[in-house]
């Protein structure tokens, strides 16, 4: 990892031996892999993966310094934390469903917040950790697996897609790139989940939950779950465990953006508002049980504040 | 060193006298020795045709590949050295892909002409002290067809990295009648089934081979998106000429 940070860093001896290659070459600013497309050129000579790294001789610990708002919560740059994404396979497909909120240490910076990423018609991939880092490399997953239909006659698995994004957050390891994402659609295999993060895992899997308030929706999944839900079960238990974890973690909230991945690519079921679904229940949607999902609602006239009418009578 | 005006056609890089590149006029030649490839624009999107030459009996005719997607609202015709097209291609794709990426919009037709143009004219140019890496001009001339904001829209590339637009065009080695037939036939309110029928017609007319649905390849570009025809609407379109 050092060695990488090193490769990147613009302080070390190294770096001062490349800045005088390039004096030295200037005039040839053409790219080396301008050649055979692979890096992608055309308006963009240099090709789209590149950023600047701290101009310092360890950037990752700059970055970490400066980034890490749980060893120092007056740290300066704060990066958005705060998130419950869930997705999970099942009979009729995948169901992705997210929260909306995004936070900067407690203060709610927006509760509008798209955390699903259309990456093509058949891939979707959630955003948690990093809003940028998810949102700029999902995107530009959505090249490759476009390219990889064009040259290959044929759409890219989710397996390859999320190998892909694996590899490549790899590449950047130990330099500041937050990111914790799950990467569904259907292709030949039928419905697929990856889940992915800046570490560099790749995790094939039925149900995963990321972010600060997977716990509570993990709470719902687990004991609603089963392969053979109808498409309006799996619908429900989606939007209900975002409720749930939206209910209880305070750095999750605001809204439900629900998804189903089927054979025939991904269809958005709606937005749903916390709130609203906490007093009032989703609305008339399939598989909405009726009422509010509130814990109050449901144990109307059994509990101590309003005992049932007939043993109050007794 | 004296060199007689024959040597000119020698280096990429050095004009004759005459003020010539040798090199680029022959690949332009070799065109002419490449399968005919037609393209029509009408009012409703771009036709493509091309030929496709099946050598031997066990050739499978599918495999040969003339026409290719750029991207959803891009294709491509191709004629002459076709594996220096994959490589002109690829270069689009990337480009139409990269645009997508950076402006959240689709490219323009003639931004990805350009590109490809940028491309063709990068021969004899070296990188780093190493190897050229394009040692020769490409040996294809593309018809690249698509729609955006301004419309349908059909363009034309060679070697030189030129591009013009047309209303149609043919390409290859049965170019010249074919687009002197497309002069006589074309006109402003054309409709795509009439383009496509006319582009069978010209290209029959062109070939030495009887045509059918397995030696030649149709494709549109219309504003739902690029198409290939694939075996029973070219038979269709077969039928109706």
């Amino acid at each position: 990892m050092n060695s990488l940070a090193q490769r990147f860093s613009t302080t070390s001896p190294l770096a001062h031996f490349r800045k005088i290659q390039r004096l030295a070459d200037e005039d040839e600013d053409v790219s080396d892999a301008a050649w055979g497309s692979q890096a992608g050129f055309g308006s963009l000579t240099k090709g789209v993966p590149t950023f600047t790294v701290p101009n310092l001789p360890d950037p990752t610990a700059f970055l970490r310094l400066h980034t890490d708002d749980h060893a120092d919560p007056n740290c300066r740059i704060k990066i958005q934390h705060g998130t419950t994404t869930l997705a999970f396979r099942f009979q009729g497909g995948v169901i992705v469903a997210v929260d909306s909120r995004a936070t900067a240490g407690s203060y709610v910076a927006s509760g509008t917040v798209k955390k699903v990423i259309e990456i093509n018609p058949y891939l979707l991939g959630t955003m948690a950790g990093g809003a940028a880092d998810c949102q700029y490399w999902e995107t530009y997953l959505g090249i490759h697996c476009r390219l990889h239909e064009l040259r290959n006659r044929e759409r890219i698995s989710v397996s390859a897609a999320s190998k892909y994004l694996s590899n490549l957050v790899y590449g950047y390891k130990g330099m500041g790139l937050s990111m914790g994402t799950m990467i569904c659609g259907w292709d030949k295999t039928g419905p697929t989940i990856f889940y992915v993060d800046s570490d560099g895992t790749r995790l094939k899997g039925d149900l995963f939950s990321v972010g600060s308030g997977s716990t509570f929706a993990y709470g719902v999944l687990d004991q609603g779950y089963r392969w053979d839900l109808t498409d309006e079960e799996a619908q429900e238990l989606g939007r209900r465990s975002i409720y749930a974890a939206g209910h209880r973690d305070a750095f999750s909230g605001n809204t439900c953006n629900l998804y189903h991945v089927k054979e025939d690519g991904w269809r958005f079921i709606g937005n749903f508002d916390i709130s609203k679904m906490h007093y009032e229940g989703p609305g008339d949607v399939p598989g909405a049980p009726g009422g509010g999902y509130g814990y109050a609602l449901r144990v109307e006239g059994k509990s101590s504040a309003n005992p049932p009418v007939a043993e109050a009578a007794a | 060193m004296f060199l007689t005006r024959s040597e000119y056609d020698r280096g990429v890089n050095t004009f004759s006298p005459e003020g010539r590149l040798f090199q680029v006029e022959y690949a332009i030649e070799a065109i002419k020795l490449g399968s005919t490839a037609i393209g029509i624009r009408t009012p409703e999107g771009v036709v493509l045709a091309v030929e496709k030459r099946v050598q031997s009996p066990l050739l499978e005719a599918s495999s040969i590949e003339k026409i290719m997607e750029i991207d959803g609202h891009l294709g491509c015709a191709m004629s002459g050295l076709t594996a220096d097209a994959r490589t002109m291609i690829d270069h689009a794709r990337v480009t139409a892909q990269n645009h997508r990426f950076t402006f959240d919009e689709a490219i323009k037709v003639e931004s990805a002409t350009q590109a490809v143009c940028d491309l063709a004219l990068r021969f004899g140019e070296s990188v780093h002290d190493e190897e050229a890496m394009m040692s020769r001009p490409f040996g294809v001339a593309l018809l690249i067809a698509g729609i955006d904001e301004i419309g349908p829209q059909l363009y034309h590339t060679d070697p030189s990295g030129t591009f013009t637009r047309y209303d149609a065009k043919a390409i290859g080695s049965g170019s010249e009648a074919a687009q002197s037939e497309l002069q006589d036939k074309w006109h402003k309110q054309i409709t795509l089934k009439e383009a496509q029928v006319l582009t069978l017609r010209v290209l029959k007319q062109v070939m030495e081979e009887k045509l059918d649905q397995h030696n030649v390849q149709l494709a549109q570009v219309t504003p739902t998106g690029f198409e290939i025809l694939d075996e029973t609407k070219l038979q269709e379109v077969i039928e109706a000429m």
